[in-house]
Formats: structure tokens, sequence, C-alpha cells
């Protein structure tokens, strides 16, 4: 498992052949850009499973739920698996509330998120 | 929506606090006949002209069975014959407009041919017959006077009945210039007409005493004064947005207390604003106008037009102005009739002319031993100080606009914390005359009492512990209740905050059972001490002794409280102490409509800047608020996120040219208000959004953007979304459950 710091400040950690990639405190359009260039970036070099962690993160606006929907659209064209893990109960209310959760599985933690893309392994 | 102007100057949206007068006037029309007149009293420019003309376009709109007719005598209007012929043809004008419901026609230059042109086919002979009767009597100057005054009754005659509005408020002061409108208000009153009469109110009893007739005291009255602070304050921020001044609160607000709240200066003086393109930020910039208003604008027109009509002559006006001067400067700032008259050296008619209009504009408070120069308005003050050095000491007149600047800048910040001070009393002479022997608990009149029993308690536990209290005291019946500084000028503290009742201890109005209250409040940060507590109560002991009361009882009140020696004072002394809270209570159970029944709303307000990121400051802000008054943690949240997504559509959407977001933050009883508003224009794609039924997620969650004001409506419990002149604001409301 590799642990790195993607460009400006994104932390990112790789387990197999799903990345994790850790949101920041507050998800706005700022922070979500820079969650989307990353996944961006791990769907360009073939990465088919990625998990979002939401564990810092206290505050989300709708300009950062947006840029996750563009990801989700993303995921989908790349046929790639996304993973939201770690969602508080008030972002998860949110994401619930905006439809996003349709779209998008939302696992307790990492662990339960790997086990998912375990689960489904290989992926197409 | 904004109704057409017909007759009023100001439109709808800018006339501010007047509504149920103009509702009154308007009902009157149907009050007939149990009270046919309606006499409004008014101070000097407190607008009731502009009343009288709302009123009338109001009535005109509604178009109803009366036709609503407005005439107002002018202190310019010359003889007799000639305000006749001006009634005869305003009424003739006013009544084909109504009959052809075309407002224009009220205002335009019509002569009695233009008049027959326009009139109904079928008001056509009468008007013709009038406008003939007009001709034939105006042969006899008396009987053309007759015969117009008299036009109501005609009409009346002629089964068409009119609804005259008479402002009175422009015309002379003096007895000569009340001839013709006590005619016509003879007239009305003789016909089965209803009717408004508007005049200054010190004039106006002079007035309708006049009047031969007998229905006279028929009548209902409505008394017009100066506006309220919160309407004074809404006709500045509309004034300053129509006209495009800058102006904050606390400059809004020195305008409307030097002005004392009078709509007339104040449009005066922002009209003076936009004029010299004025920015009314600081007090130097409304200190700098109201200063040029003064020496050379429309506040020195207005009273040298009053002072010119009272004494025309200019020897006797700079007599009158040093006269007025120098009787405001005394230490009494009033002197006898006597001396007044010796120094003005004019013989008794003239003298009493000058007295009596002096008095009618509220210039003085006259008496019939003594004169007193009425020292309440700043703006009168203000004029005859800086005019008597002009005028009469002759002084440079810069040395005196600087000098008058100086003073007025130095005293901004006073009235200012007057007008603080004001508000932060408890409201004692609302408070006393609620007693009306009603039994209290005593705890709540002695302090160390109070705080023994419920000191950190709930208010439920409070109030559950004060209605089982069994130890009562009874107040007295309050007759009538004034400032203690109107008995005894060294009494210091303002007017809200020492107050002398007069009451009976029961019912039964004996010797026995007159009591005076005094009661005063104390400033004290922390509980009382002994020695300030010693020096109040010896202050109004002496103050009572003085004033010669048999049998009072001081009543002292400091917000925190009293320290135990205090305490133990008042009680050897037979006097009470209660803090603030003990007040609100006795106010609460009093039923009292006084300001300390409802603790004016916590109300928190800050400015961030646009972009940044600033909304988190924001966030953390409301959070802190939220968590204050006991929301949970899940509305909290809400609050958050939905105060975020308001300051990011006001970034992204309001074209804000000063790159700010002001946000309040107002605390209730049961919920919190959070009001965000930016500078800058409304996007056509947010002005139709308020009442939208919410329903996030519309698209399948996979929509882009545009989910801000939805979310907003989902996470909040109320949402207004408002253009305002200055830009936009978002009040969003949520309720403590």
């Amino acid at each position: 498992m590799a642990e790195t710091t993607g460009d400006n400040s994104i932390q990112t950690r790789d387990v197999g052949d799903a990345a994790i990639i850790y949101a920041s405190d507050y998800l706005n359009k700022l922070t979500g850009e820079r969650i989307e260039r990353e996944c961006r970036r791990q769907f360009d070099s073939g990465r088919r499973a990625l998990i979002i962690n939401f564990r810092d993160t206290e505050l989300v606006n709708s300009i950062g739920v947006s840029i996750l929907v563009g990801l989700i659209d993303a995921a989908e064209q790349n046929t790639a698996r996304l993973i939201f893990s770690d969602v508080n109960s008030h972002t998860a209310t949110l994401f619930e509330m905006l439809g996003l959760t349709r779209h998008v599985s939302v696992a307790a933690n990492e662990d339960e998120a790997l086990s998912w893309i375990s689960a489904d392994e290989p992926i197409a | 929506m904004n109704q057409p102007r017909i007759l009023s100057r100001i439109n709808q949206d800018e006339f501010f606090g007047r509504a149920a007068e103009v509702s009154d006037i308007v009902r009157q029309s149907s009050a007939f006949p149990d009270a046919r007149t309606l006499v409004l009293m008014t101070t000097p420019d407190a607008g009731a002209s502009e009343l009288l003309r709302h009123a009338y376009d109001e009535l005109f709109r509604r178009r109803g069975e009366l036709v609503p007719i407005h005439f107002a005598f002018r202190r310019s209007d010359g003889s007799a014959v000639e305000t006749a012929r001006r009634f005869f043809h305003t009424l003739l004008q006013q009544y084909v407009a109504y009959r052809r419901v075309n407002p224009a026609l009220c205002k335009e230059t019509l002569t009695f041919y233009d008049l027959l042109e326009v009139a109904l086919p079928g008001d056509y002979e009468l008007i013709t017959n009038l406008i003939e009767g007009f001709h034939r009597e105006e042969a006899a100057e008396k009987d053309l006077i007759d015969f117009c005054l008299s036009l109501p009754n005609r009409l009346l005659a002629e089964g068409r009945t009119v609804y005259p509005l008479i402002d009175c408020t422009k015309m002379g002061p003096f007895q000569e210039d009340m001839v013709t409108p006590q005619l016509l208000l003879t007239e009305l009153s003789q016909a089965e007409l209803p009717f408004v009469v508007a005049g200054l109110r010190r004039q106006a009893n002079k007035l309708i005493h006049g009047v031969d007739d007998r229905e006279w005291a028929a009548k209902a009255t409505l008394h017009v004064d100066h506006l309220s602070e919160s309407s004074a304050q809404a006709l500045v921020e509309s004034l300053a947005r129509r006209y495009g001044i800058e102006l904050n609160q606390t400059t809004r607000d020195l305008i409307v207390q030097q002005l004392n709240a009078s709509p007339l200066f104040i449009t005066e003086f922002m009209r003076a604003a936009r004029g010299g393109q004025t920015s009314l930020t600081s007090y130097l910039s409304c200190q700098r106008l109201y200063v040029d208003e003064l020496l050379g604008g429309s506040i020195k027109r207005h009273f040298d037009r009053i002072l010119q009509t009272i004494a025309p002559a200019a020897q006797t006006n700079r007599t009158l102005m040093r006269v007025l001067y120098e009787s405001a400067m005394s230490d009494t700032g009033k002197a006898s009739l006597w001396t007044w008259k010796k120094r003005l050296g004019l013989a008794a008619p003239e003298f009493e002319h000058v007295i009596d209009a002096l008095h009618i504009y509220e210039l003085v408070n006259s008496t019939a031993a003594f004169i007193e120069v009425n020292s309440g308005s700043h703006v009168w003050m203000d004029y005859l100080r800086a005019h008597y050095r002009v005028e009469v000491e002759a002084e440079p007149r810069a040395k005196v606009v600087a000098e008058t600047l100086l003073e007025a800048l130095k005293r901004a910040p006073q009235t200012m914390n007057l007008k603080y001070r004001r508000e932060a009393a408890v409201g004692l002479p609302r408070l006393l005359p609620q007693f009306n022997c009603q039994s209290l608990p005593a705890s709540l009149f002695h302090y160390d009492r109070f705080a023994a029993a419920y000191k950190g308690e709930n208010a439920a536990a409070i109030d559950n512990g004060l209605d089982a209290e069994t130890d009562l005291i009874q107040l007295p019946q309050v007759i009538q209740t004034a400032a203690c500084a109107f008995y005894a000028s060294n009494i210091e503290g303002d007017r809200e905050r020492c107050v002398v009742a007069h009451a009976f201890e029961s019912a039964e109005y004996t010797d026995e059972n007159q009591v005076v209250w005094i009661a005063a409040e104390i400033e004290s940060k922390l509980e009382a001490s002994r020695e300030l507590t010693e020096e109040w109560y010896e202050r109004m002991a002496t103050f009572a002794r003085e004033s010669g009361f048999a049998r009072y009882r001081i009543w002292l009140i400091a917000p925190e409280g009293f320290s135990q020696p205090a305490a133990t004072l008042l009680r050897e002394r037979e006097a009470f102490g209660s803090s603030r809270q003990q007040v609100q209570l006795i106010a609460a159970r009093l039923r009292a409509e006084s300001k300390v029944e409802k603790p004016k709303a916590d109300e928190y307000e800050m400015t961030i800047p646009m972009g940044d990121d600033s909304e988190l400051i924001a966030a953390s802000t409301v959070e802190k608020i939220a968590r204050r008054v006991n929301f949970k943690p899940e509305a909290v949240n809400q609050i958050k996120t939905a105060l975020v997504e308001a300051c990011i559509n006001a970034a992204e959407h309001s074209l804000s040219p000063d790159r700010k977001i002001y946000q309040r933050f107002v605390v209730e009883d049961d919920r919190l208000v959070v009001i965000v508003a930016s500078r800058g224009v409304l996007p056509a794609q947010l002005a139709g959004e308020n009442g939208q039924g919410v329903s996030a997620g519309q698209n399948g969650g996979k929509g882009r953007r545009g989910w801000g004001l939805k979310l907003i409506k989902t996470l909040m419990d109320e949402v207004e979304f408002e253009h305002v002149d200055a830009g936009t604001q978002l009040k969003m409301t949520k309720y403590i459950r």
C-alpha cells in the first residue's frame, strides 16, 4: 500500500488496484476541482477503482457537489468503480437530498469500500 | 406596487408610518353620520398636508359613493374672494375629474369652459348651472364668497355628496387668516356632510371654536405627530436609495435624531444631499450638510419664512430674533410676558399677534404669564443660535459656519448616546401606568430576596416560584407619570430613566391613599454598591422633599441588581430595588405593553468579502450563534450549509460593486433568522425563485449547479428572496425545535 500526496496537497493512497483520495475539510469549488483532477489523472493512468474518503469533510457546498456529479459521470464513461466512504451524517443527507446516492455507492468506511471492490474483481 | 400619484407628492412606497391615519380618513367617509367631522391636529412639520393628499388619492382610487375633494388654504392666500373663487374652481374640477375617472384632470389648468367640455353628459346641466350662478354672483363680493363656499351644499341639494378634506395647516397664523376657513367650515358643518379638517394643533382649537355650529361637538380627533423612529429610519433609507446616496445605519440614525423624525426636514435634507452629491457615511459629512442647510438651505428658508410671516418688518424681526435667542440662552429658558413685551417694544395687539404666532408654530410655549423658547427641537435651536450670530451680532459668516459645524460634530456622539440609552431603558413611563392596583410577588421589588430564591434558575422555574409566592405587594393606581426632569432641572439622566408617578394606593381617592412613586434607573455594570445606591436614594429623597411630596415610595432599578449591603440599605429606608430581570418579569405580569415585556431580539451583524472561502467565517459564526440558542447539531449543520450556499449565491450572482456580503443573524424566542444581502443586481434566473416548490435532485442528481437556492429551501424552514433597490437580500428562518 502506498500513500502519496498529489499536486496541490491532495492526499491519496493506493491499495492494490484501487486508489483512495482524501477530500479536505471543506468541499468547495477549489477542493472539488483538486479531487476531480486527481480522479481524472487516475482514470487516465488506467485505474478502474476509486474511493473518495470524506473522513475529514465537515462542510460541503453545492459547487463541490456538482463537481462530484461530474466525477460520477466520468467514472461511468471510464467504466470505473467510484465509491464514497466515511461520509458524515450531514453530508450523507445532503448527498441523498441532491440525488447523488442513486448514482454512487456510499460505504461506511474504507474497508467496506475495498471489500466491495474486491468482490467486483475483475473490473471489465 | 406603487399606484400612480394624483395629488400626493411622495410615492406610496415612500410614504412611511401613516397607513393607519390614511385608513382613518378613508373610513371617516363612511362613519357618517356618527361623527361627521374628523379633526386632524398636527404638530408642525409632521407631514399632515401630504397625509391628506394621500388620503385623497386613496379615496379617488376606491371609487366610493362620495366624491373626495381636497382643498388647502395657503399662507399666501390673498383676499377672501380670491380664496373662495379658488375653492369653487378646485372643487368643480376635482368633481369632474372624479366623475370622469380621470385623475389627470385634477392637476390640469382648466377653465370653466374646459370643465364643461370634459364633464360627463349627466353632469353637464348641473355644472352649467353652477358656473352660471358663479358669474351671476360676481357682481357682489360677499354674495360670491357665500356662493363659492356653499358649493358642497349646493351639490348635496342636487343629490351629489362630496367628502371635503380641508387642509388648514399652511394658512397664516393670525386671527384674520382664519376668517375664510371658518366661513367654509361653518358651511360644511351646517350641511349633512362628513368632512375632514387638518390644522396645526395649537391653531385647530381656535379654528374650530370660531365655527358657529351646534353639531360641532360630534367630531372625532386624530393626532398627527412626527414619524416614529422606525418610520423615519425607513424614510431616510428609502430616499437614500432613490437618490443614490451612500448611507450607513449610524448616520441614518443621526439624521433621524437630529431632525426630530420630521418627514419635512428629512426629505429636504436628503434632497440637499442628492443636489450636492453628498455621501452620508460619516458624522462629518452629515453635519457639514446639516450646517449648510441651517445657514443657507431649506432649513433656513423654512424658519425664515415663518419668522418673516410673524414679524415682517426688518427691525421687529431682528429684535424678535434677539429676544428669542436671549430667552433661550437664559438659565431657565423662559421669561415673563411682561419682559418680552418690554423688550420687543410692540403695542399690545401686535405683541399678542407675534406671541400667538410663535406659539402656534411651536417655536415658543406661551402661557398666561410666561414665554418659554421651545428647546426640544434641535433644528429650531440650531437655527436660532446660528442666525442670531450672523444677523443680529453680525459675526463673520465663515466663523459661524465653522463653529456651528464644530458644535454639531461634538454633539453627534452625544445625540446618539442619548438614543442608545433611551432604547436600553426599561420603559418606566409606560410601565408604571400599568400598575393599576394589581398585586405582584414582593420578591420582584426586593432584589436580595429574588436573588436568593431564583438566581441561576431557568425561566419556567422562576415563573412557577413567583406564582407560588404568598407575600404580595399591592401596587398603586398610577394617575399620571412624568419625567423627574420636568419637576426639577437639576435631576440628571434622561426622561425615560427617572420618573415620577402620582398615584393612589387603592381605588379610593382620598388624601390618605395618595402617594408618589419615584422610580429611577441606576447605571452599574455589576450589582449596585451600597455607596451608589445610597447616593441615588438620597438624591431621590431630596427631590421628593423639595417637590413637596407628602408620601412617597422610591424604587431603584439597577441592571444587575444590588449588592447585599445595598439591598439592606434599601430595606432600612423602606425603598424598593429591582434588577432589570425583575422589571421584565414585572412587566410581563402586568401585561404591560412596554418594550420590557418582550426584550428586543438579539442581533448580530457581520460583513465578509466575497471569495477566498470567506463563507467559512460566516458559517463558523452562525454555528456559534446557533449552538448558543440550543439548536440540535443536525440543525446547526443545516443552517451552516444554507448560509454557505447563500454566500455563494451572493458572490456568484449579484454583480456586486463592493464585493461584500452583509449578514445579520437575528435570534428570536423560537427562531434564528439569517439575512444575507449584497449590493448589485438580481439576475433574471433568480427573480422568480420565491415560492417555488423544493425538489432536491429533481434531475436525478446529475445536473450541474443551480442547486444552491433549492438546497437552502430544503435546509431552512422559511426562505424569502427579495429584490431591494440597493441589491438582493435572502432571508432564511430556522425554528428551534
